[in-house]
């Protein structure tokens, strides 16, 4: 994935010199997971900035370039020190567009990986895309796997709107994907079925899409897999279809559970397709603690709990 | 533009006349908001000379990031009356649609960027700002006013920060009314404001910011530093906020009055007392220019209150460039019979 958003990241700096990359080492030390490697010496340091360390700053400079003409792609390090920046993303980015009425537009594209699984602790392993779905405003996106993390970030390049691209860092350099060369886009807003099967529906997006795949596998469950991609707006008609055509639903994510992205999943389906279901909608997520840097292989939803999930909803 | 020492008489009168406007346009907002037609209003009153004298400096082509406290500052660069007032009145002829309190303008065409009631959170978009103009090679430099409390948020410094370290032509503007809501100065910071710049690197300097004259020539001075591309400067104009923050507060429970409307310290009457003294002004002419103000205040008033307001479903738009199904259906909604 590192390579693929690398990638990306040139070419789209080489289609349009608007685009500008800024944040804390992007640029001689090409970011700490080198998602920006060599592109200082590509670009120059006009196009490539070296942040001083505040993420207010980073993300507040970014919205001011981005309303005045260029497009931004700001690196925060880690998702987990982005709340500096949080006034700024909630109530100038986020209402820019809305407050001036539609005068003004910020397109820029806040990347920070996030997510647990690397030894990181309290702070370099969070999950926190509920606090940015919850704005009206922002898009959040996610991508699993190196081909959506290309198309994904050039539709997100492609908006005229700020988007929020969380990068599983678990997944940075996990398997080998073929990617195509060049510039291509996935559709923001919609999921992917990454498995057709009709015995239940198993609902996940970034950093959980290769547990669960593996679990369906090693299992040979009966499953429809959707990975939703798009955190918000999210793909609400193939939530429901899949929902319909089941009846049974588990949603796995590595966020904490209260409040949770799947909080919003099952009322959907609550609200829209409650007449198709045959059990409970399981939720299978991270816990309600903050993330213990020990046993931290105890926090992450995995086989066991998801199968657990699976064993309700089928025997319910 | 003018310059100290030779600010031409016409010069003089067109500030004095929008100092006039200022004030009569504060009271009326203020009268409209105690009968219930406009929602709220953060007065401007006290703080008229400095605004005036930041607009009279700067070039159509800088970008002005203001906060909501600086109607004389408008009224000086040209903004129209009426476009003030569809804002103030949430009307349909409001460019920002009615989704902005009283005092959060945005005129683009007149390079007044957008107001957010958070304080501070402007500043680092300046920075931005003038980063993108230098990076464009677009003409002119990025002005930024906020109030003395501004001056303790992490966004200030923030925006110093990055002003500094890439070098950005930033002019900032602490307009130190003396008071945050009910806190005073001293009690927002130990240090003088002008000095907080030193720290990284950007000079500094404290102007009276309630005389026309010593306003425009220590503005000159960070205005040409800044023009020059040497980096950003930040001036502390010591003024006063002669009413209350807003309209929904009242100062008599926190302080005493210094300086009250037409008082001989009132920095308009400091200016008119200057014209009468050089000759520029006479009474007769000082009585006719304020019932001008007032006529043309009250006439545009009535004028604008007429607009009808935005249609309700309006809303949901501009959320984003295109809806999500999310406001789609959330309109739908809103528009289902009952």
């Amino acid at each position: 994935m590192v390579q693929s958003l690398n990638g990306s990241i040139d070419m789209l700096m080489a289609e349009d010199e608007k685009v500008i990359v800024m944040g804390e080492d992007v640029g001689r030390d090409g970011g700490v997971f080198r998602v920006t490697d060599n592109l200082l010496n590509k670009y120059g340091d006009e196009r490539v900035l070296d942040t001083p360390l505040n993420e207010l700053a980073i993300i507040g400079m970014a919205t001011g370039m981005a309303m005045y003409g260029l497009k931004p792609i700001a690196e925060i390090q880690f998702q987990d020190y982005i709340f500096p920046a949080f006034d700024q993303i909630v109530n100038n980015i986020a209402k820019i567009r809305y407050r001036t009425g539609g005068r003004f537009s910020v397109p820029l594209i806040i990347r920070t990986p996030y997510g647990g699984g690397v030894r990181g602790g309290l702070y370099h392993s969070q999950s926190g895309e509920a606090y940015f779905a919850h704005t009206a405003g922002l898009t959040v996106v996610t991508p699993s796997n190196p081909y959506d993390a290309r198309g994904l970030l050039v539709a997100a390049s492609r908006r005229n709107d700020p988007v929020i691209f969380l990068e599983p860092k678990r997944l940075y350099r996990a398997g080998k994907t073929e990617v195509p060369d060049g510039l291509f886009e996935v559709e923001i807003g919609k999921a992917a079925r990454l498995r057709e099967g009709d015995e239940l529906s198993i609902i996940t997006y970034g950093s959980m899409v290769p547990t669960v795949m593996s679990t369906v596998e090693k299992n040979g469950l009966n499953a429809d897999v959707l990975d939703l991609r798009t955190i918000l707006p999210m793909d609400v008609d193939a939530i429901i279809t899949t929902a319909r055509k089941t009846g049974r639903v588990i949603i796995v994510h590595e966020a904490p559970r209260t409040l949770g992205v799947g909080a919003e999943i099952s009322a959907l389906i609550a609200e829209r397709a409650v007449d198709s279901l045959l059990a409970p909608i399981i939720r299978v997520t991270g816990y309600d603690i903050p993330y213990p840097y020990s046993h931290e292989e105890f926090y992450l939803p995995d086989e066991k709990r998801i199968m657990r999930a699976v064993d309700r909803v089928i025997k319910y | 533009m003018a310059m100290v020492g030779n600010l031409s008489n016409e010069q003089a009168i067109t500030a004095y006349r929008n100092a006039l406007r200022a004030r009569a346009l504060d009271m009326k907002i203020i009268s409209a908001q105690r009968q219930g037609i406009i929602g709220f209003h953060v007065p401007s009153q006290g703080q008229e000379i400095i605004q005036i004298a930041i607009s009279m400096l700067s070039d159509k082509e800088d970008l002005i990031f203001s906060y909501y406290r600086d109607l004389a500052m408008l009224l000086q660069r040209g903004v129209p009356l009426s476009m003030i007032y569809d804002q103030l009145l949430s009307n349909s002829k409001d460019f920002q649609k009615g989704r902005q309190m009283p005092d959060h303008f945005s005129f683009k065409e007149f390079n007044f960027s957008t107001v957010q009631s958070p304080v501070g959170a402007h500043l680092p978009l300046t920075v931005g700002a003038a980063y993108a103009m230098r990076y464009s090679k677009k003409k002119g430099i990025v002005i930024a006013t906020f109030g003395d409390g501004a001056t303790s948020t992490s966004d200030f410094h923030a925006a110093l920060s990055m002003a500094s370290v890439f070098n950005l032509g930033v002019l900032f503007i602490c307009e130190n009314n003396g008071w945050a809501i009910s806190v005073p100065t001293s009690k927002q910071t130990k240090a003088d404001i002008y000095k907080k710049g030193a720290g990284y690197g950007i000079p500094g300097k404290r102007v009276d910011g309630n005389d026309l004259i010593a306003s425009l020539a220590g503005l000159q001075e960070a205005f040409d530093y800044v023009r020059s591309g040497k980096g950003a400067y930040l001036v502390e104009a010591v003024t006063y906020r002669m009413g209350p923050h807003s309209t929904s507060d009242d100062p008599k429970k926190y302080r005493v009055d210094e300086i009250t409307d037409g008082s001989e310290n009132d920095p308009i009457r400091r200016l008119e007392n200057l014209m009468l003294r050089m000759g520029v002004l006479d009474s007769a002419s000082i009585q006719s220019m304020r019932a001008q103000a007032k006529e043309e205040i009250d006439r545009t008033f009535e004028e604008r209150m007429s607009i009808p307001p935005t249609e309700p479903e309006t809303i949901f738009d501009d959320v984003y460039e295109n809806p999500s199904w999310i406001q789609e259906e959330e309109r739908r909604d809103m528009n289902a019979p009952d």
